[in-house]
């Protein structure tokens, strides 16, 4: 019996290109997109699931609390102290590993380059179960001056991964050391926090933990590897009671010598598994590839829109279509076919259509996956759809789909009562209120989509084009740490000897925050800042109270400090020329304010201005210079920047970056959204339309006969045209009123994440209003055409 | 083999309310052929609808081999349909994706026929029906009669007491009609009961007896043999 059905399915499936085409081109997407998804999904999960021991490792993290026990921050990050101590004093936690990430200068065939590195603590194999190569896992951390290589770091330096026993040379402070490579693992998974290149012992400093001022320095990831059966929440217990009696001493100090009363920490571990897609708790510092759950949900969301408007599809134009197979209904039924043998029967072509749109959805998979992992920040391959558990969800997927799509038609169908369709008295549904409500829906969804991607567009182009109140064209950002004074004079003299270079300025490197006192006892936290004189004026932001620094006025590179807008604002300073501002924290270092700048964001728009003071302080040091270069040049600016670094600093790493550029590469996870949102927007209304394509060719053609009297009764084709688009698009319109409020809440949710973002207007609706009527418009007026030019004698005769 | 007394169906829509049977009366024996004559509309489909157990009767009792089926839930009916009736229509009513081999072959899969069992039953009767040549084609691609004699193969393929006929040779050109005419007259001398509703007098002559009937009565009876 089967068979007869598939039978029947197929030829019935030939002999309807159009609406199989449809189903199968619209499942397909669906499936494509969900499979897509499972994968991503169950790559998200897979993260750090490798290791042996997975289930007893833990990252030392704790809960920043104030004097009533509120949580004000949370902290991933643990310095010294915290592993070999608690390692020590809490029995369940057999050993820890610390890893410091840094950049360190690494000699390769005479070029310097800076690569990251790893310093971990000896037992990092031991609880982290990477693969060797080659080299003791056990020891091969043990020694100072060994190194452990990954393969690809090996090849890259010396050709071979067979390299055990030779060395690398690392600078140690200002000198070259050799490292003898005690190690090479194999690559780090994709899919793994931890991924290193480079590891090297970090050592066991007896002054550095005898002083408990250090339970207060954070700057690296502690994992432990807690014994079978540990009692996590005792393990905590005994950390945290631990740490409050030890560092008890070094907390008072802490409050007499820098006020500082109120910071507290609850210490907690969290499940290395838990780690990837922790936002508060992020992959950071050296660990790599934290990702937000939300990009999981979001991407599920579009991959189930999608798939379900495929469905409904499938549903709206069986329903549709039924009128023509409604005979072969009252057929089967009269020679003997039970209600139950044809709802399988129908659920079976379904399944039929929907085995096609399987089978099209691993193409799409595979032709679409190098843009999805460029999207989603993926590795992914097809090879990874070869395991069980997968293959089993897809399948599932398939089965849920074949039933989602074929139910409903299935019981329609096969509920036909024979005399009717057998008699052509049988005239489908009424007002037809399901497929109305459908189409309805499947708009709400495409409107909501093409809306919210314009909502991500305009705010992107904010961000993007927004004035960040200084000029950042033309300007390239060379690095070196430390770069001397000295050092930054000569570098100057040097670069402005051609004529491609405009102006030179130096800053610190990074971004540095601390605080200071002012009005007495305010403590202010903010940016600081070590620049030179050249520097406000050179990035073009304005002074609009007092003066810049000057070299007319020795005391400005030692008391003199500017300020901007923000700053003076939470100061509460009305004249802020000649205000103090206090380092009380060492030794009552005293500043004077000398200028004001106009706010500019030294950040990216996705933080607010934050308060920032600007010192030219000599004991800082400097890290970067800004060159302005002549743009015209380029080229030749770039190559004599370049020259004199290298002649100049033999011994350093050359890299250069435009600060254009730079900053628009802040916004990567912003243009991550936008194309996201872009392609589900384009398949969804893709979807959508060739449904509501469908639509019109049925029911264009089930008004025939309606359309022939019109026409013989006067209509002209204008009129015939707007009889058949007419009635869709009452239901498309009514669908965009229902998006609207739902994306102007949902869009306002997202936009209040950002500091500076764009207000909605109801123009960004009247374009969207205007598209997507234009796309469903087109969609069905073309049908409607076709049917309304073709001759009324034809279309009567054939009725 | 068909006892039925006092019969009504109306027809309803919002409005008006059609009687489509009026207390209609009338007995069919084994073995007979009874043709149903009457202009359009008077009722003579709804009797065969009903008589096939395709609808119901709003009134009076329709006994089928002495068993009151009137009141049969329709898994029931369509359990009595498919091992007792055969149907053929004017329009032929042939599925149009499936071969003729298919289609005759359809009753015999809904009453669980094994396939082995199948291929012999469809061959016998499309050879008996002089199609078998046809076995592989679509009903599109033969003629009215071809299409007329897949039907009636269809029909008698699950050996079937009673054959119900609605207008068989309504689409048909004379010779095409009178060889279906021919067909159903031998499967009755082979011992089927046949109903036929008709317009065509010289159909209604190979009947041994003919019902008229006007607005849902019958009129009057006549025995041609």
């Amino acid at each position: 019996m089967i068979k007869n059905y598939i039978i029947t399915a197929l030829r019935n499936l030939y002999r309807n290109k159009i609406y199989s085409s449809i189903n199968i081109l619209g499942l397909s997407i669906g499936l494509a997109c969900s499979m897509l998804i499972i994968l991503y999904v169950k790559d998200e999960l897979s993260f750090d699931r490798f290791h042996e021991n997975v289930d007893r490792v833990y990252r030392i993290v704790s809960d920043e609390v104030d004097v009533e026990g509120n949580v004000t921050n949370k902290n991933s990050h643990t310095g010294a102290l915290q592993g070999p101590l608690f390692a020590e004093h809490v029995p369940e936690i057999q050993t820890y590993v610390r890893i410091q990430s840094q950049h360190m200068d690494i000699r390769i065939d005479n070029e310097i380059k800076s690569e990251e590195l790893f310093k971990v603590d000896k037992d990092f194999f031991k609880i982290f179960s990477f693969p060797m190569i080659s080299g003791n896992p056990e020891t091969c951390l043990t020694q100072p001056f060994s190194i452990v290589l990954s393969q690809d770091m090996a090849i890259k330096i010396f050709g071979t991964t067979d390299v055990l026993g030779r060395s690398v040379m690392l600078k140690d402070g200002q000198d070259f050391q050799p490292y003898q490579v005690t190690g090479v693992a194999k690559n780090t998974p994709i899919n793994s926090t931890v991924r290193f290149n480079i590891l090297i012992p970090q050592q066991l400093d007896e002054s550095e933990l005898s002083n408990r001022m250090n339970w207060f320095n954070f700057f690296q990831n502690t994992f432990v590897l807690l014994a079978k059966n540990a009692d996590l929440t005792k393990v905590e217990e005994k950390m945290d009671a631990f740490y409050k009696s030890d560092s008890k001493e070094a907390r008072d100090r802490m409050a007499k010598e820098y006020g500082m009363t109120e910071a507290m920490e609850n210490y907690k571990l969290q499940q290395l598994t838990d780690i990837h897609l922790n936002t508060e708790l992020p992959a950071q510092n050296g660990l790599t590839s934290a990702s937000n759950p939300m990009y999981s949900y979001l991407l599920s969301g579009i991959a189930l829109f999608i798939l379900l408007i495929a469905c409904i599809n499938f549903i709206n134009l069986t329903v549709a279509r039924s009128v023509k197979r409604s005979r072969e209904i009252g057929i089967r039924k009269v020679i003997g076919g039970e209600r139950r043998q044809l709802i399988i029967q129908f659920l079976s072509e379904s399944f039929v259509l929907c085995g096609f749109a399987f089978l099209l959805a691993i193409l799409l998979l595979k032709l679409s996956l190098p843009v999805f992992n460029n999207l989603g920040n993926k590795a992914l391959s097809f090879s990874y759809l070869l395991d069980l558990k997968l293959i089993l969800g897809y399948l599932l997927l398939f089965v849920i789909t074949g039933f989602l799509a074929g139910f409903y038609p299935a019981i329609v169908l096969s509920g036909y009562n024979p005399v009717e369709t057998l008699y052509s008295r049988f005239n489908i549904g009424g007002k037809n209120y399901l497929q109305k409500s459908l189409v309805v829906f499947q708009f709400i969804l495409a409107s909501f989509m093409i809306m919210a991607t314009l909502v991500i567009y305009s705010q992107f182009n904010l961000l993007t084009e927004m004035e960040l109140g200084y000029n950042d064209q033309n300007l390239v950002e060379v690095s070196k740490y430390p770069f001397e004074r000295s050092e930054l004079e000569t570098f100057t003299e040097q670069l402005k000897k051609d004529q491609s270079i405009i102006d030179i300025s130096g800053k610190n490197g990074g971004s540095w925050f601390t605080a200071a006192k002012v009005n007495g006892e305010t403590i202010l936290q903010f940016s600081i800042e070590t620049v030179d004189e050249n520097f406000i004026p050179m990035m073009e932001i304005p002074v609009i109270q007092g003066r810049n620094f000057s070299r007319d006025f020795p005391s400005d590179s030692s008391n003199s400090v500017l300020v901007n807008e923000t700053f003076a604002k939470e100061a509460g300073w009305k004249d802020p020329i000649g205000e103090t501002v206090n380092f009380w924290y060492n030794d009552n270092e005293k500043y004077q304010v000398i200028g004001v700048v106009k706010d500019y964001h030294f950040q990216s728009l996705t933080n607010k201005i934050r308060p920032q003071l600007f010192t030219m302080n000599m004991r800082n040091e400097m890290g970067k210079v800004f060159i302005k270069i002549n743009p015209e040049k380029t080229t030749n600016a770039l190559e004599h920047i370049e020259s004199t670094f290298k002649t100049l600093y033999p011994n350093d790493p050359y890299n250069y970056v435009f600060t254009e550029e730079q900053n628009l590469r802040s916004y990567e996870q912003e243009s991550k959204w936008k194309q996201i949102m872009l392609f589900g927007a384009l398949l969804t209304i893709f979807v959508s339309c060739i449904g509501l394509f469908g639509l019109t060719v049925l029911a264009a053609e089930k008004r025939t006969k309606e359309i022939g009297i019109r026409k013989v009764l006067g209509a002209s084709v204008n009129t015939v045209v707007a009889t058949l688009t007419k009635d869709f698009l009452k239901l498309v319109i009514l669908a965009l009123i229902v998006a609207i409020p739902i994306t102007w809440l949902t869009a306002g949710k997202w936009l209040d994440n950002y500091p500076y973002r764009i207000e909605i207007n109801w123009q960004l609706f009247v374009i969207a209003g205007i598209l997507i009527l234009l796309i469903a418009v087109t969609t069905i007026s073309f049908q409607a055409v076709k049917a309304a030019v073709s001759n009324p004698v034809k279309s009567l005769r054939t009725e | 083999m068909i006892k039925i007394k006092d019969l009504e169906k109306y027809y309803r829509t919002e409005e008006v309310q059609t009687v489509a049977l009026n207390k209609l009366s009338f007995e069919v024996k084994e073995g007979e052929f009874v043709a149903v004559m009457g202009p359009s509309g008077c009722g003579k489909s709804t009797l065969l609808n009903i008589i096939g157990l395709l609808d119901d009767p709003d009134g009076g009792s329709f006994e089928f081999n002495g068993i009151e089926v009137s009141g049969y839930k329709e898994r029931q009916r369509a359990n009595l349909r498919k091992h007792n009736i055969g149907f053929v229509f004017q329009s032929f009513n042939l599925i149009d994706e499936l071969t003729v081999f298919e289609n005759v072959e359809l009753p015999l899969i809904y009453t669980g026929v094994k396939p082995a069992e199948r291929k012999r039953r469809v061959e016998e009767v499309l050879e008996k029906m002089q199609i078998m040549h046809r076995r592989n084609h679509f009903p599109q691609q033969l003629s009215g009669g071809q299409q007329q004699r897949v039907a009636v193969a269809r029909a008698v393929v699950n050996d079937p007491k009673l054959i119900l006929a609605d207008e068989p040779t309504g689409n048909l050109d004379s010779s095409n009609g009178n060889e279906v005419m021919q067909l159903l007259t031998e499967l009755n001398e082979q011992g089927t009961t046949i109903v036929m509703v008709t317009h065509s007098e010289h159909d209604a002559k190979y009947s041994h007896r003919v019902i008229r009937m006007l607005d849902g009565h019958k009129v009057t009876e006549s025995l041609l043999v």
